[in-house]
Protein backbone atom coordinates (compact mmCIF):
# COMPACT_ATOMS: atom_id res chain seq x y z
CA UNK A 1 0.00 0.00 0.00
CA UNK A 2 2.55 2.25 0.48
CA UNK A 3 4.27 3.53 -2.73
CA UNK A 4 8.35 3.78 -2.63
CA UNK A 5 8.32 7.18 -2.62
CA UNK A 6 11.20 6.87 -5.19
CA UNK A 7 8.79 5.95 -8.02
CA UNK A 8 6.25 9.26 -7.23
CA UNK A 9 9.51 11.34 -7.87
CA UNK A 10 9.81 9.91 -11.02
CA UNK A 11 8.09 12.17 -13.99
CA UNK A 12 9.04 11.45 -16.91
CA UNK A 13 10.91 14.45 -18.53
CA UNK A 14 9.24 16.72 -20.90
CA UNK A 15 12.30 16.42 -22.85
CA UNK A 16 10.39 14.95 -25.84
CA UNK A 17 9.38 18.19 -26.82
CA UNK A 18 12.32 20.01 -27.03
CA UNK A 19 13.27 22.68 -29.29
CA UNK A 20 15.28 21.88 -32.54
CA UNK A 21 18.00 24.31 -31.14
CA UNK A 22 18.65 22.77 -28.47
CA UNK A 23 21.99 24.52 -28.00
CA UNK A 24 21.80 27.50 -26.03
CA UNK A 25 23.18 30.06 -28.45
CA UNK A 26 25.89 31.60 -26.82
CA UNK A 27 25.46 35.31 -25.60
CA UNK A 28 27.95 36.96 -27.89
CA UNK A 29 26.66 35.39 -31.23
CA UNK A 30 23.52 37.23 -30.57
CA UNK A 31 24.75 40.04 -29.40
CA UNK A 32 26.27 39.93 -32.87
CA UNK A 33 23.34 39.43 -34.72
CA UNK A 34 21.74 42.02 -32.51
CA UNK A 35 24.19 44.63 -33.70
CA UNK A 36 24.37 43.60 -37.04
CA UNK A 37 20.02 43.99 -37.10
CA UNK A 38 20.72 47.15 -35.94
CA UNK A 39 22.32 48.23 -38.73
CA UNK A 40 19.12 46.96 -40.63
CA UNK A 41 20.76 43.67 -41.41
CA UNK A 42 18.19 41.44 -43.15
CA UNK A 43 20.45 38.35 -43.20
CA UNK A 44 20.95 38.60 -39.67
CA UNK A 45 17.40 39.16 -38.64
CA UNK A 46 16.55 35.99 -40.48
CA UNK A 47 19.04 34.00 -38.53
CA UNK A 48 17.37 35.68 -35.75
CA UNK A 49 14.13 34.72 -36.36
CA UNK A 50 15.10 31.09 -37.28
CA UNK A 51 16.09 30.87 -34.02
CA UNK A 52 13.50 32.06 -31.79
CA UNK A 53 10.40 31.42 -33.79
CA UNK A 54 9.50 28.04 -32.52
CA UNK A 55 10.09 29.63 -28.72
CA UNK A 56 7.40 32.27 -29.44
CA UNK A 57 5.16 30.01 -31.26
CA UNK A 58 5.52 27.04 -28.78
CA UNK A 59 4.53 30.09 -25.70
CA UNK A 60 1.79 31.49 -27.47
CA UNK A 61 0.08 28.00 -28.74
CA UNK A 62 0.55 26.82 -25.05
CA UNK A 63 -0.96 30.15 -24.27
CA UNK A 64 -3.83 29.83 -26.55
CA UNK A 65 -4.50 26.31 -28.08
CA UNK A 66 -4.98 28.19 -31.39
CA UNK A 67 -2.43 28.23 -34.17
CA UNK A 68 -3.46 30.77 -36.26
CA UNK A 69 -3.39 33.44 -32.94
CA UNK A 70 0.29 32.07 -32.30
CA UNK A 71 0.84 32.37 -35.42
CA UNK A 72 -0.08 36.18 -35.32
CA UNK A 73 1.97 36.59 -32.05
CA UNK A 74 5.31 35.35 -33.57
CA UNK A 75 4.94 37.64 -36.65
CA UNK A 76 3.40 40.25 -34.34
CA UNK A 77 6.76 39.85 -31.77
CA UNK A 78 9.30 39.72 -34.57
CA UNK A 79 7.67 43.25 -35.86
CA UNK A 80 7.56 44.42 -32.22
CA UNK A 81 11.16 43.47 -31.73
CA UNK A 82 12.66 45.36 -34.74
CA UNK A 83 10.80 48.38 -33.35
CA UNK A 84 12.84 48.37 -30.10
CA UNK A 85 16.23 47.04 -31.09
CA UNK A 86 17.89 49.74 -30.94
CA UNK A 87 16.84 49.88 -27.11
CA UNK A 88 18.61 46.26 -26.32
CA UNK A 89 22.02 46.60 -24.67
CA UNK A 90 24.39 44.37 -24.41
CA UNK A 91 24.70 42.52 -20.97
CA UNK A 92 21.12 41.80 -20.82
CA UNK A 93 19.61 38.58 -21.26
CA UNK A 94 18.68 38.38 -24.98
CA UNK A 95 16.42 35.77 -24.63
CA UNK A 96 14.41 36.97 -21.80
CA UNK A 97 14.31 40.22 -22.82
CA UNK A 98 13.06 38.78 -26.49
CA UNK A 99 10.32 36.70 -24.80
CA UNK A 100 9.16 39.65 -22.50
CA UNK A 101 7.90 41.16 -25.79
CA UNK A 102 6.43 38.17 -26.93
CA UNK A 103 4.32 37.86 -23.54
CA UNK A 104 3.47 41.46 -23.59
CA UNK A 105 1.69 41.05 -26.77
CA UNK A 106 0.11 37.50 -25.59
CA UNK A 107 -1.63 39.36 -22.77
CA UNK A 108 -2.63 41.92 -24.98
CA UNK A 109 -4.21 40.08 -27.64
CA UNK A 110 -5.60 37.43 -24.77
CA UNK A 111 -7.07 40.39 -22.96
CA UNK A 112 -8.34 42.00 -26.44
CA UNK A 113 -9.93 39.09 -28.12
CA UNK A 114 -10.44 36.31 -25.17
CA UNK A 115 -11.50 38.06 -22.45
CA UNK A 116 -15.51 38.33 -23.69
CA UNK A 117 -15.56 34.60 -25.16
CA UNK A 118 -13.95 33.72 -22.02
CA UNK A 119 -16.69 34.57 -20.25
CA UNK A 120 -19.39 33.14 -22.62
CA UNK A 121 -17.88 29.75 -22.49
CA UNK A 122 -17.20 30.12 -18.92
CA UNK A 123 -20.85 30.13 -18.14
CA UNK A 124 -21.94 27.18 -20.31
CA UNK A 125 -18.90 24.75 -18.66
CA UNK A 126 -20.53 25.47 -14.86
CA UNK A 127 -23.60 25.06 -15.86
CA UNK A 128 -22.59 21.45 -16.92
CA UNK A 129 -20.43 20.82 -14.45
CA UNK A 130 -22.73 21.05 -12.01
CA UNK A 131 -24.65 18.22 -13.42
CA UNK A 132 -21.80 15.80 -13.39
CA UNK A 133 -23.83 12.54 -13.21
CA UNK A 134 -24.80 13.01 -16.88
CA UNK A 135 -21.76 11.94 -17.93
CA UNK A 136 -23.53 11.09 -21.26
CA UNK A 137 -24.24 14.55 -22.16
CA UNK A 138 -21.00 16.61 -20.44
CA UNK A 139 -18.60 17.36 -23.17
CA UNK A 140 -15.90 16.96 -20.94
CA UNK A 141 -17.20 13.99 -18.69
CA UNK A 142 -16.74 11.33 -21.85
CA UNK A 143 -13.29 13.03 -23.37
CA UNK A 144 -10.29 12.23 -22.17
CA UNK A 145 -7.42 13.56 -20.00
CA UNK A 146 -6.24 16.26 -23.06
CA UNK A 147 -9.83 17.86 -23.30
CA UNK A 148 -10.31 18.61 -19.57
CA UNK A 149 -6.66 19.82 -18.98
CA UNK A 150 -7.11 21.75 -21.87
CA UNK A 151 -10.94 23.14 -20.35
CA UNK A 152 -9.33 23.35 -16.85
CA UNK A 153 -6.21 25.89 -18.44
CA UNK A 154 -8.47 28.24 -20.24
CA UNK A 155 -10.39 28.76 -16.50
CA UNK A 156 -6.58 29.94 -15.18
CA UNK A 157 -5.99 33.43 -14.22
CA UNK A 158 -3.81 34.96 -17.04
CA UNK A 159 -1.02 34.67 -14.66
CA UNK A 160 -1.38 31.82 -13.56
CA UNK A 161 -1.74 30.30 -17.04
CA UNK A 162 0.98 31.89 -18.37
CA UNK A 163 3.71 30.80 -15.68
CA UNK A 164 2.20 27.36 -15.83
CA UNK A 165 2.75 27.34 -19.68
CA UNK A 166 6.38 28.69 -19.73
CA UNK A 167 7.09 26.44 -16.92
CA UNK A 168 5.65 23.66 -18.40
CA UNK A 169 5.95 23.68 -22.31
CA UNK A 170 8.25 26.03 -22.87
CA UNK A 171 10.37 24.80 -19.78
CA UNK A 172 11.72 27.79 -18.59
CA UNK A 173 13.18 27.87 -15.07
CA UNK A 174 11.80 29.89 -12.08
CA UNK A 175 14.59 32.37 -12.55
CA UNK A 176 13.85 33.06 -16.30
CA UNK A 177 10.59 33.43 -15.94
CA UNK A 178 11.05 35.51 -13.37
CA UNK A 179 12.97 37.92 -15.52
CA UNK A 180 10.85 37.63 -18.26
CA UNK A 181 7.11 38.49 -16.00
CA UNK A 182 9.46 41.06 -14.41
CA UNK A 183 8.64 39.56 -11.06
CA UNK A 184 10.53 37.93 -8.14
CA UNK A 185 11.53 34.82 -8.15
CA UNK A 186 9.33 33.57 -5.31
CA UNK A 187 6.66 35.19 -6.83
CA UNK A 188 7.24 32.85 -9.93
CA UNK A 189 7.54 30.16 -7.71
CA UNK A 190 3.96 30.50 -5.61
CA UNK A 191 1.90 31.44 -8.52
CA UNK A 192 3.19 28.38 -10.27
CA UNK A 193 2.52 26.25 -7.08
CA UNK A 194 -1.10 28.57 -7.07
CA UNK A 195 -1.78 27.78 -11.08
CA UNK A 196 -0.96 23.75 -10.48
CA UNK A 197 -3.49 23.95 -7.31
CA UNK A 198 -6.35 25.37 -8.85
CA UNK A 199 -5.91 23.16 -11.89
CA UNK A 200 -5.94 20.18 -9.79
CA UNK A 201 -9.04 21.73 -7.91
CA UNK A 202 -10.82 22.43 -11.52
CA UNK A 203 -9.57 18.50 -12.43
CA UNK A 204 -11.31 17.13 -9.66
CA UNK A 205 -14.63 16.94 -10.79
CA UNK A 206 -13.82 15.15 -13.89
CA UNK A 207 -10.83 12.92 -12.64
CA UNK A 208 -12.69 11.37 -9.14
CA UNK A 209 -15.36 10.40 -12.14
CA UNK A 210 -12.95 8.80 -14.09
CA UNK A 211 -11.51 7.04 -11.58
CA UNK B 1 2.17 17.52 10.60
CA UNK B 2 4.15 20.55 11.42
CA UNK B 3 5.29 22.08 8.47
CA UNK B 4 3.02 20.40 5.83
CA UNK B 5 1.92 23.57 4.66
CA UNK B 6 5.79 24.78 3.87
CA UNK B 7 5.96 21.52 2.10
CA UNK B 8 3.08 21.24 0.08
CA UNK B 9 4.03 24.54 -1.44
CA UNK B 10 7.17 23.29 -2.19
CA UNK B 11 5.54 20.43 -4.16
CA UNK B 12 5.45 21.86 -7.14
CA UNK B 13 8.89 23.05 -7.43
CA UNK B 14 9.98 19.68 -6.19
CA UNK B 15 8.41 18.17 -9.31
CA UNK B 16 9.53 20.49 -11.67
CA UNK B 17 13.13 20.29 -10.55
CA UNK B 18 13.47 23.45 -9.03
CA UNK B 19 14.26 22.48 -4.99
CA UNK B 20 18.30 23.00 -3.52
CA UNK B 21 19.55 19.71 -3.22
CA UNK B 22 19.09 20.29 0.82
CA UNK B 23 15.67 21.75 -0.07
CA UNK B 24 15.21 18.54 -2.01
CA UNK B 25 16.50 15.65 0.98
CA UNK B 26 13.96 17.83 3.60
CA UNK B 27 11.07 17.29 1.42
CA UNK B 28 11.83 13.91 0.31
CA UNK B 29 12.02 12.58 4.12
CA UNK B 30 8.99 14.70 5.13
CA UNK B 31 6.90 12.58 2.74
CA UNK B 32 8.41 9.16 3.84
CA UNK B 33 6.82 9.98 7.06
CA UNK B 34 3.32 12.05 6.16
CA UNK B 35 0.68 10.22 4.03
CA UNK B 36 -1.26 13.49 3.98
CA UNK B 37 1.44 15.29 1.88
CA UNK B 38 2.21 12.11 -0.45
CA UNK B 39 -1.12 11.78 -1.75
CA UNK B 40 -0.98 15.84 -2.69
CA UNK B 41 1.91 14.99 -4.66
CA UNK B 42 0.04 11.84 -6.46
CA UNK B 43 -2.74 14.87 -7.00
CA UNK B 44 0.20 17.51 -8.37
CA UNK B 45 1.79 14.65 -10.44
CA UNK B 46 -2.08 13.95 -12.27
CA UNK B 47 -2.35 17.63 -13.00
CA UNK B 48 1.32 17.67 -14.80
CA UNK B 49 0.08 14.10 -16.60
CA UNK B 50 -2.60 15.91 -17.28
CA UNK B 51 -0.62 18.84 -19.08
CA UNK B 52 1.94 16.38 -20.68
CA UNK B 53 -1.29 15.07 -22.54
CA UNK B 54 -1.38 18.15 -24.34
CA UNK B 55 1.90 17.59 -25.89
CA UNK B 56 0.96 15.45 -28.19
CA UNK B 57 -1.13 18.09 -29.66
CA UNK B 58 1.24 21.17 -29.41
CA UNK B 59 3.73 18.92 -31.17
CA UNK B 60 1.50 18.82 -34.04
CA UNK B 61 0.54 21.82 -34.09
CA UNK B 62 4.65 23.12 -34.20
CA UNK B 63 4.67 20.96 -36.95
CA UNK B 64 1.84 22.40 -39.04
CA UNK B 65 3.66 25.27 -39.60
CA UNK B 66 6.88 25.71 -42.08
CA UNK B 67 10.00 27.11 -40.13
CA UNK B 68 11.39 27.05 -43.28
CA UNK B 69 9.39 30.09 -45.13
CA UNK B 70 8.39 31.54 -41.91
CA UNK B 71 11.28 33.10 -41.17
CA UNK B 72 11.29 34.97 -44.70
CA UNK B 73 7.68 35.83 -44.47
CA UNK B 74 8.54 37.56 -41.53
CA UNK B 75 12.00 39.66 -42.66
CA UNK B 76 9.85 40.38 -45.89
CA UNK B 77 7.29 41.73 -43.86
CA UNK B 78 8.89 43.64 -41.22
CA UNK B 79 11.23 44.98 -43.57
CA UNK B 80 8.48 46.24 -45.73
CA UNK B 81 6.98 48.06 -42.85
CA UNK B 82 10.43 49.53 -41.76
CA UNK B 83 11.39 50.09 -45.38
CA UNK B 84 14.19 52.68 -44.55
CA UNK B 85 17.38 50.87 -43.21
CA UNK B 86 19.14 52.64 -40.36
CA UNK B 87 21.59 55.56 -41.19
CA UNK B 88 25.24 55.44 -39.74
CA UNK B 89 24.31 55.14 -35.75
CA UNK B 90 25.40 58.78 -34.85
CA UNK B 91 22.57 60.17 -36.99
CA UNK B 92 20.59 57.31 -36.43
CA UNK B 93 20.36 58.20 -33.20
CA UNK B 94 20.07 62.05 -33.75
CA UNK B 95 17.19 61.34 -35.74
CA UNK B 96 15.79 58.59 -33.14
CA UNK B 97 15.80 61.36 -30.52
CA UNK B 98 13.93 64.27 -33.14
CA UNK B 99 11.73 61.83 -34.78
CA UNK B 100 10.78 59.34 -31.88
CA UNK B 101 6.88 58.99 -31.66
CA UNK B 102 7.04 60.52 -28.28
CA UNK B 103 7.38 63.90 -29.63
CA UNK B 104 4.87 63.47 -32.34
CA UNK B 105 2.27 65.90 -29.91
CA UNK B 106 5.12 68.30 -29.78
CA UNK B 107 5.71 68.48 -33.32
CA UNK B 108 1.71 68.67 -34.06
CA UNK B 109 1.41 71.56 -31.61
CA UNK B 110 4.36 73.30 -33.11
CA UNK B 111 2.67 73.08 -36.63
CA UNK B 112 -0.30 74.20 -35.44
CA UNK B 113 1.39 77.06 -33.65
CA UNK B 114 3.01 77.63 -36.68
CA UNK B 115 0.11 77.60 -38.92
CA UNK B 116 -1.86 80.00 -36.23
CA UNK B 117 0.36 82.17 -35.80
CA UNK B 118 1.06 83.04 -39.97
CA UNK B 119 -2.67 83.00 -40.06
CA UNK B 120 -2.50 85.54 -37.40
CA UNK B 121 -0.09 87.20 -38.91
CA UNK B 122 -1.50 87.57 -41.72
CA UNK B 123 -4.62 88.36 -41.01
CA UNK B 124 -3.69 91.72 -38.89
CA UNK B 125 -0.90 92.74 -41.03
CA UNK B 126 -3.44 92.13 -44.17
CA UNK B 127 -5.65 95.05 -42.94
CA UNK B 128 -3.13 98.58 -43.79
CA UNK B 129 -2.53 96.70 -47.05
CA UNK B 130 -5.69 98.05 -48.87
CA UNK B 131 -5.35 101.38 -47.43
CA UNK B 132 -2.12 101.40 -48.72
CA UNK B 133 -3.45 100.60 -52.03
CA UNK B 134 -6.24 103.66 -51.78
CA UNK B 135 -3.22 105.97 -50.51
CA UNK B 136 -1.60 104.51 -53.79
CA UNK B 137 -3.38 107.04 -55.78
CA UNK B 138 -2.59 109.96 -54.38
CA UNK B 139 0.79 108.66 -54.43
CA UNK B 140 1.86 110.53 -58.14
CA UNK B 141 4.79 112.32 -59.08
CA UNK B 142 5.51 115.91 -57.53
CA UNK B 143 5.69 117.13 -61.38
CA UNK B 144 1.89 116.63 -61.57
CA UNK B 145 1.18 117.76 -57.95
CA UNK B 146 2.80 121.00 -58.82
CA UNK B 147 0.88 121.02 -62.42
CA UNK B 148 -2.21 120.87 -60.22
CA UNK B 149 -1.50 123.48 -58.31
CA UNK B 150 -0.39 125.63 -60.93
CA UNK B 151 -3.66 124.91 -62.57
CA UNK B 152 -5.46 125.90 -59.48
CA UNK B 153 -3.65 129.34 -59.06
CA UNK B 154 -4.37 129.90 -63.16
CA UNK B 155 -7.79 129.44 -62.45
CA UNK B 156 -7.57 131.50 -59.19
CA UNK B 157 -5.98 134.39 -61.14
CA UNK B 158 -8.25 134.78 -64.06
CA UNK B 159 -11.22 134.77 -61.82
CA UNK B 160 -9.73 137.16 -59.72
CA UNK B 161 -9.08 139.28 -62.97
CA UNK B 162 -12.36 138.54 -63.93
CA UNK B 163 -14.81 139.79 -60.82
CA UNK B 164 -12.04 142.62 -60.73
CA UNK B 165 -12.80 143.83 -64.10
CA UNK B 166 -16.08 143.77 -63.98
CA UNK B 167 -15.62 145.72 -60.77
CA UNK B 168 -13.73 148.14 -62.18
CA UNK B 169 -15.88 148.46 -65.42
CA UNK B 170 -18.72 149.04 -63.32
CA UNK B 171 -17.08 151.51 -61.36
CA UNK B 172 -15.61 153.81 -64.20
CA UNK B 173 -19.08 153.62 -65.94
CA UNK B 174 -20.51 154.88 -62.68
CA UNK B 175 -21.42 158.42 -62.39
CA UNK B 176 -18.50 159.94 -60.09
CA UNK B 177 -21.02 161.78 -57.52
CA UNK B 178 -22.37 158.87 -57.09
CA UNK B 179 -19.42 156.29 -55.85
CA UNK B 180 -19.26 156.64 -52.24
CA UNK B 181 -23.36 155.52 -52.51
CA UNK B 182 -21.60 152.78 -55.50
CA UNK B 183 -18.98 151.26 -52.93
CA UNK B 184 -21.33 151.31 -49.89
CA UNK B 185 -23.57 149.48 -51.14
CA UNK B 186 -24.28 145.99 -50.15
CA UNK B 187 -23.32 144.41 -53.31
CA UNK B 188 -20.14 145.35 -54.24
CA UNK B 189 -18.69 146.05 -51.05
CA UNK B 190 -19.43 142.43 -50.88
CA UNK B 191 -17.87 141.98 -53.80
CA UNK B 192 -14.98 143.79 -53.58
CA UNK B 193 -14.36 142.06 -50.10
CA UNK B 194 -14.22 138.68 -51.72
CA UNK B 195 -11.81 139.89 -54.29
CA UNK B 196 -9.48 140.61 -51.77
CA UNK B 197 -9.96 137.75 -49.79
CA UNK B 198 -8.98 135.70 -53.36
CA UNK B 199 -5.92 138.12 -53.50
CA UNK B 200 -4.73 137.37 -50.32
CA UNK B 201 -5.14 133.21 -51.50
CA UNK B 202 -3.48 133.71 -54.90
CA UNK B 203 -0.55 135.99 -54.06
CA UNK B 204 1.84 133.29 -51.83
CA UNK B 205 0.90 130.75 -55.38
CA UNK B 206 1.91 133.38 -57.59
CA UNK B 207 4.94 134.14 -55.86
CA UNK B 208 5.76 130.46 -55.98
CA UNK B 209 5.25 130.44 -59.68
CA UNK B 210 6.83 133.66 -60.09
CA UNK B 211 4.65 135.26 -62.81
CA UNK B 212 5.77 138.77 -61.52
CA UNK B 213 3.84 140.05 -64.08
CA UNK B 214 0.11 138.78 -62.76
CA UNK B 215 1.60 139.17 -59.44
CA UNK B 216 1.93 142.93 -60.08
CA UNK B 217 -1.09 143.71 -61.85
CA UNK B 218 -2.95 141.81 -59.60
CA UNK B 219 -1.37 143.80 -56.64
CA UNK B 220 -2.29 147.44 -58.25
CA UNK B 221 -5.97 146.19 -58.63
CA UNK B 222 -5.69 144.79 -54.84
CA UNK B 223 -4.52 148.33 -53.67
CA UNK B 224 -6.86 150.24 -55.87
CA UNK B 225 -9.86 147.77 -53.96
CA UNK B 226 -8.09 148.65 -51.33
CA UNK B 227 -8.57 152.15 -51.03
CA UNK B 228 -11.54 152.30 -53.18
CA UNK B 229 -13.59 150.56 -49.69
CA UNK B 230 -11.82 152.16 -47.07
CA UNK B 231 -11.45 156.05 -48.59
CA UNK B 232 -14.30 156.11 -50.71
CA UNK B 233 -16.85 157.86 -48.28
CA UNK B 234 -14.64 160.71 -47.71
CA UNK B 235 -13.61 161.19 -51.98
CA UNK B 236 -14.88 164.30 -53.89
CA UNK B 237 -16.67 163.74 -57.15
CA UNK B 238 -13.27 165.29 -58.20
CA UNK B 239 -11.58 162.74 -57.32
CA UNK B 240 -13.27 159.77 -58.16
CA UNK B 241 -13.44 161.01 -61.75
CA UNK B 242 -9.81 161.67 -61.29
CA UNK B 243 -9.23 157.95 -59.93
CA UNK B 244 -11.66 156.76 -63.11
CA UNK B 245 -9.33 158.55 -65.18
CA UNK B 246 -6.43 156.80 -63.54
CA UNK B 247 -7.60 153.43 -64.25
CA UNK B 248 -8.77 154.46 -67.84
CA UNK B 249 -4.90 155.97 -68.88
CA UNK B 250 -2.94 153.27 -66.79
CA UNK B 251 -5.25 150.93 -69.36
CA UNK B 252 -5.55 148.65 -66.20
CA UNK B 253 -8.70 146.82 -67.96
CA UNK B 254 -7.20 146.36 -71.37
CA UNK B 255 -4.28 144.94 -69.05
CA UNK B 256 -5.99 142.82 -67.07
CA UNK B 257 -8.09 141.64 -70.75
CA UNK B 258 -4.28 140.68 -72.22
CA UNK B 259 -3.10 139.17 -68.67
CA UNK B 260 -6.45 137.05 -69.09
CA UNK B 261 -6.39 136.01 -72.69
CA UNK B 262 -2.37 135.21 -71.87
CA UNK B 263 -3.27 132.88 -68.75
CA UNK B 264 -6.13 131.48 -70.39
CA UNK B 265 -3.64 130.34 -73.67
CA UNK B 266 -1.06 129.29 -70.56
CA UNK B 267 -3.45 126.37 -69.59
CA UNK B 268 -1.28 123.51 -68.60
Amino acid sequence: MKEPVSVLFLRESPEKFKMEEKREVEHEDVYILVDKIKEGDREAFMTLTRLYQKKVFLLAYSFFRNREDALDIVQETFLRFYEKVRMFQRGKNFQNWFLQIAKNLCVDYYRKNYSKSKEWDRSKPIDEMNLPDQSSYDPLGSSDLREIISACLKKLAEKQRMIFVMRHYNQFKYREIAQILDISLGTAKSLHFKAVRNLRGLMAPYLGRQL
Amino acid sequence: MMDCKKIKKDLVAFLYGELREDEKELLKTHLEACPDCRKELQHMKEVIKGADSLQEDIEKAMASVDWEELPSRITEAVFAKEAPLPREPWLAGISRFFFQSKLRPAYAALLIGVLLGSFITFIVFRAPLPREVEAGNFLVSRDFLENVELEMARRETLNYLEESQYLLLDFIQSPSERSAEFWQSEFVSQKARGILARKKYISPQLDKFKMAKAKAICDQIEYLFYELVQISAQLSEEEVSKIQNMIEEKKLLLKIKLLKKELEQSEV
